[in-house]
């Protein structure tokens, strides 16, 4: 009891996910900076943000729905930190584990971004309604290649458990393999935490903050919580697909911030891309790359190799 | 001898107007009916002799005249057509000239005279408190006490998604208002409205002598503060009748590209700001430094260079300072060659440039761009090789010309620009002319009216100044570039993505502080004390 009490409050969920989340998004932060020939965030601004949301003044839009405004952040905030314990962490087994896990988590991760859109349609502001028609759309583009990606291990595996599937994945780099599978996760994630060059849900120069414009306070905290938590589940996730597993912390760590480096760079190197753009990208290019993938799998599976 | 633009213009004018005269070489002053505006202003527009450039108003006592000049080249045929002050109209010209609406629109809120037939009457820059029935530029007006009236609120439009930009929005870090009706991504109308910076220099101008306006012109822009006081020296000059020495004009012609270079650089990152290319934005804001060191080491300011003075400069350049400029310029167009390769090379901003919001030439010429956005689309405009002011005769740049006329040929062409700025500087540099640095100039400046135009960075920078033979102008009238390029801006974005809207206003690099500066607005009749505003804040927001 005490055990699994830990596990969900203190490591590998709860508070470590949440802290490795700020010192994550620190990092990414700091990285672009100094990529962009600026001075960057102190190590400590992240989770000073936090602190001084929280201090902050909960304004609730005229018209907008009280309840849900203030329950959407904790829906977000809750389900990827439940995903967070099926998910192999700091180089400890997972937390908990059933067959099938793997979709419950892939479903929980995509309610962070259904509750980022809702959000924008609650508060029934111009910039986050249009914000929030972007994340829908963001979302629907990038989702299924996403899914298809991150199933490639699990095929490969034979198991949707996720503790099985990195068990399995555990000292064989799978980016060797299935390289497109990786390139569209990386991908994936990047669009799922809607950073640079995948942004225009919140394009600033277009939208302000888009959907989460009129948040503010508490509500804003928490969201912003559970996209650094998404940040994290997502980096461990594809380092114990993809590369050869994290069974140890050194590991887990040195993988997730080599992943890190690759997402900060990428979003240092390109220009937005408008959303119609994104959707070309996913639906032309990255959903048939990653079907294309998931069937060699299938059928090389079934050969038996 | 071959017929002259000016005596084709003339013969173009025989039937409409009247006592045709020339008060300057390159000048040609037409008397025009009211009721022959449009005629006179068709046959200029059906011969294609050049285009719109500005409206001047002017307050003659119990007649108020607007001075439709068109520009060809050096050469400026200015229509005048006098109204009854008690009941002033015109007709509006936007039948013929597309891009009139905005002159026709200051003209009938500054001056109050009534343009018939306009196609929009909203209010373009007076603030909305503002009474209907006083006219600031009227020499009877007092603007230091103007009542205010209450506003009315407009009755809002259903069934349309309005998207508002400004004037505080991260998009526009300047105060203009757009709104943008959107239906879905895709914007379906577009409108304006200026005027959140006012501050009445032009109004300023006439109670200040002319060397107190030296210094309040040149405060129209931060960015290219330099060209807004070059032209207005220039203009005071000819009116006096003299003519600065040759080395203050090429220090001049110097000082000018050093600040094209800063506002194209800054241009250059604004617009890669709106791509959401960050990365570039942070990069040339990081080299801009170098040419902003340049200019505060030569000038002793980074903003406003003050390097006129009325009759020449007040700056001079030796040995140390040229080298060091050469060598920031050496720098910089390495990293310009840099960013010329990013900016025509990467993928993903190619994606937000290339045949996007195209421009053909001829809408171009309709819509009365100027400046690199003209040249962008093919069509010379271009003061410094047209109409050669300063030192640019002895020192000639090359316009640089692209034909696309999408946004990414507005990059191109303003970063190619660039480089003809580094190539003048060395020229400038190597073949300084000796001499003094300042001619002697009158305090009073003998009665008449001129005309000077220079290249800003942006476009054309119209100035017209009229004396009356006092310390102080009778009128100074400017219109910047970005006046005649916004509505093309705008009129670009219809029909395309939400997404490309600020890069869209970015393309024409837009200049608010340039734009609004037309109206005095009072507040309390007296000048405010800090703690007085921190007072009047506290209450207000109480």
């Amino acid at each position: 009891m005490t055990a699994q009490l830990v596990a969900l409050l203190v490591v590998p969920g709860g508070a470590f996910v949440l802290v490795c989340g700020l010192v994550y998004e620190w990092l990414d932060r700091k990285l672009v900076a100094r990529f962009q020939n600026r001075v960057g965030p102190r190590w400590f601004q992240p989770a000073a943000d936090v602190v001084k949301l929280l201090a902050k003044e909960e304004i609730v839009p005229s018209g907008a729905n009280a309840l849900i405004l203030n329950a959407l952040p904790l829906v977000a905030l809750a389900s990827v930190l439940t995903a967070a314990l099926y998910v192999p962490m700091a180089g400890l087994s997972t937390a908990w584990s059933f067959n099938g896990d793997l979709i419950v988590v892939l479903y929980l991760l995509s309610l962070v971004s259904v509750c980022v859109g809702l959000a924008g349609v609650t508060t029934r502001d111009r910039f986050a309604i249009e914000g929030a028609g972007r994340v829908f759309t963001q979302v629907f583009a990038y989702e299924a290649p996403w899914l298809a990606a991150l199933l490639g291990p699990a095929v490969a595996a034979s198991s949707w458990n996720i503790a099985d599937v990195a068990a399995h994945a555990n000292g064989q780099w799978l980016v060797v393999t299935q390289p497109i599978g990786f390139i569209v996760a990386i991908v994936g994630l990047i669009g799922k935490l809607e950073l640079a060059p995948l942004d225009a849900p919140e394009a600033e120069t277009e939208l302000v903050a888009g959907s989460l414009t009129e948040y503010s306070g508490r509500g804003l905290a928490m969201f912003r919580l559970a996209k650094d938590a998404t940040f994290v589940v997502g980096l461990a996730l594809i380092a114990a697909f993809f590369l050869g597993g994290a069974a140890d912390i050194v590991s887990w760590l040195l993988k997730t911030v080599a992943l890190l480096v690759i997402i900060a760079l990428v979003q240092a190197l390109f220009a937005r891309t408008r959303i119609d753009q994104t959707v070309a990208l996913w639906w032309r290019i990255g959903v048939w790359l990653a079907v294309l993938q998931l069937l060699a799998i299938g059928i090389l599976h079934q050969v038996g190799l | 001898m071959p017929e002259s633009a000016l005596d084709r213009a003339e013969t173009l004018l025989d039937s409409s107007g009247r006592d045709a005269n020339r008060p300057e070489p390159n000048r040609l002053d037409v008397r025009v009916d009211p009721k022959d505006l449009l005629t006179a202003v068709a046959s200029l527009m059906d011969a294609r002799w050049g285009y719109l450039s500005a409206i001047t108003g002017l307050d003659n006592d119990s007649q108020l005249e607007a001075l439709y000049h068109f520009c060809s080249g050096a050469d400026i045929v200015t229509l005048r057509a006098s109204t009854d002050r008690a009941d002033a109209s015109l007709p509006s010209v936007c039948r013929l000239i597309p891009s009139a609406g905005v002159f026709e629109r200051e003209l009938s809120e500054l001056f109050g005279i009534d343009i018939q037939d306009a196609p929009d009457t909203s209010r373009l820059l007076l603030p909305d408190d503002w009474p209907l029935d006083v006219f600031p530029l009227r020499k009877d007006t007092d603007v230091s006490n103007v009542p205010s009236v209450p506003v009315l609120s407009q009755p809002s439009e259903k069934n349309r998604f309005v998207v508002p930009i400004g004037p505080q929005h991260p998009a526009l870090k300047e105060p203009g208002h757009f709104e943008f009706t959107a239906d879905g991504e895709v914007v379906t109308a577009a409108s304006l409205r200026l005027g959140y910076a006012h501050r009445g220099i032009e109004k300023a101008t006439e109670s200040r002598s002319w060397i107190q306006d030296l210094y309040l012109l040149e405060r129209v822009c931060g960015i290219c503060s330099h060209v807004h006081a070059l032209a207005y020296s220039l203009g005071a000059e000819r009116l006096a009748g003299v003519t600065a020495p040759p080395r203050a004009q090429a220090i001049r012609e110097l000082v000018s590209e050093m600040e094209r270079i800063h506002s194209h650089l800054l241009w250059l990152g604004v617009t890669a700001h709106e791509a959401g290319f960050e990365s570039l934005f942070m990069y040339t804001w990081r080299d801009r430094e170098t040419i902003m060191q340049l200019v505060e080491d030569l000038t002793g300011n980074r903003v406003n260079y003050s390097a006129n003075v009325l009759g020449g400069v007040k700056i001079d350049i030796d040995a140390a300072r040229a080298h060091a400029l050469l060598n920031g310029v050496d720098f910089l167009e390495q990293r310009t060659r840099h960013y010329l390769e990013e900016v025509g090379g990467d993928e993903t901003f190619l994606r937000r440039t290339r045949h996007i919001g195209i421009m053909s030439a001829h809408d171009a010429e309709v819509l009365g761009v100027v400046g690199p956005s003209a040249r962008a689309s093919g069509v010379l405009r271009d003061i410094r090789a047209e109409a050669p002011y300063a030192a640019y005769l002895q020192f000639p740049v090359e316009p640089v010309l692209r034909h696309t006329g999408d946004l990414e040929a507005r990059v191109l062409a303003r970063v190619l620009e660039l480089f003809e700025s580094y190539r003048v500087i060395r020229e400038l540099l190597d073949n300084l002319p000796a001499g003094p640095l300042v001619a002697r100039m009158p305090r009073r400046i003998r009665a008449g009216e001129t005309i000077s135009r220079v290249e800003a960075p942006r476009g054309e920078l119209f100035y017209f100044l009229k004396s009356n033979g006092s310390e102080h102008p009778e009128r100074i009238k400017i219109r910047t570039p970005t006046l005649c390029n916004m509505s093309s801006a705008l009129h670009l974005t219809v029909g395309r993505y939400l997404a490309d809207v600020p890069m869209l206003l970015a393309g024409v690099d837009p200049c608010f502080s340039c734009n609004d500066r037309s109206v005095h607005l009072n507040v309390a009749g007296d000048t405010w004390t800090w703690q007085q505003l921190s007072q009047h804040a506290r209450e207000f927001y109480a």
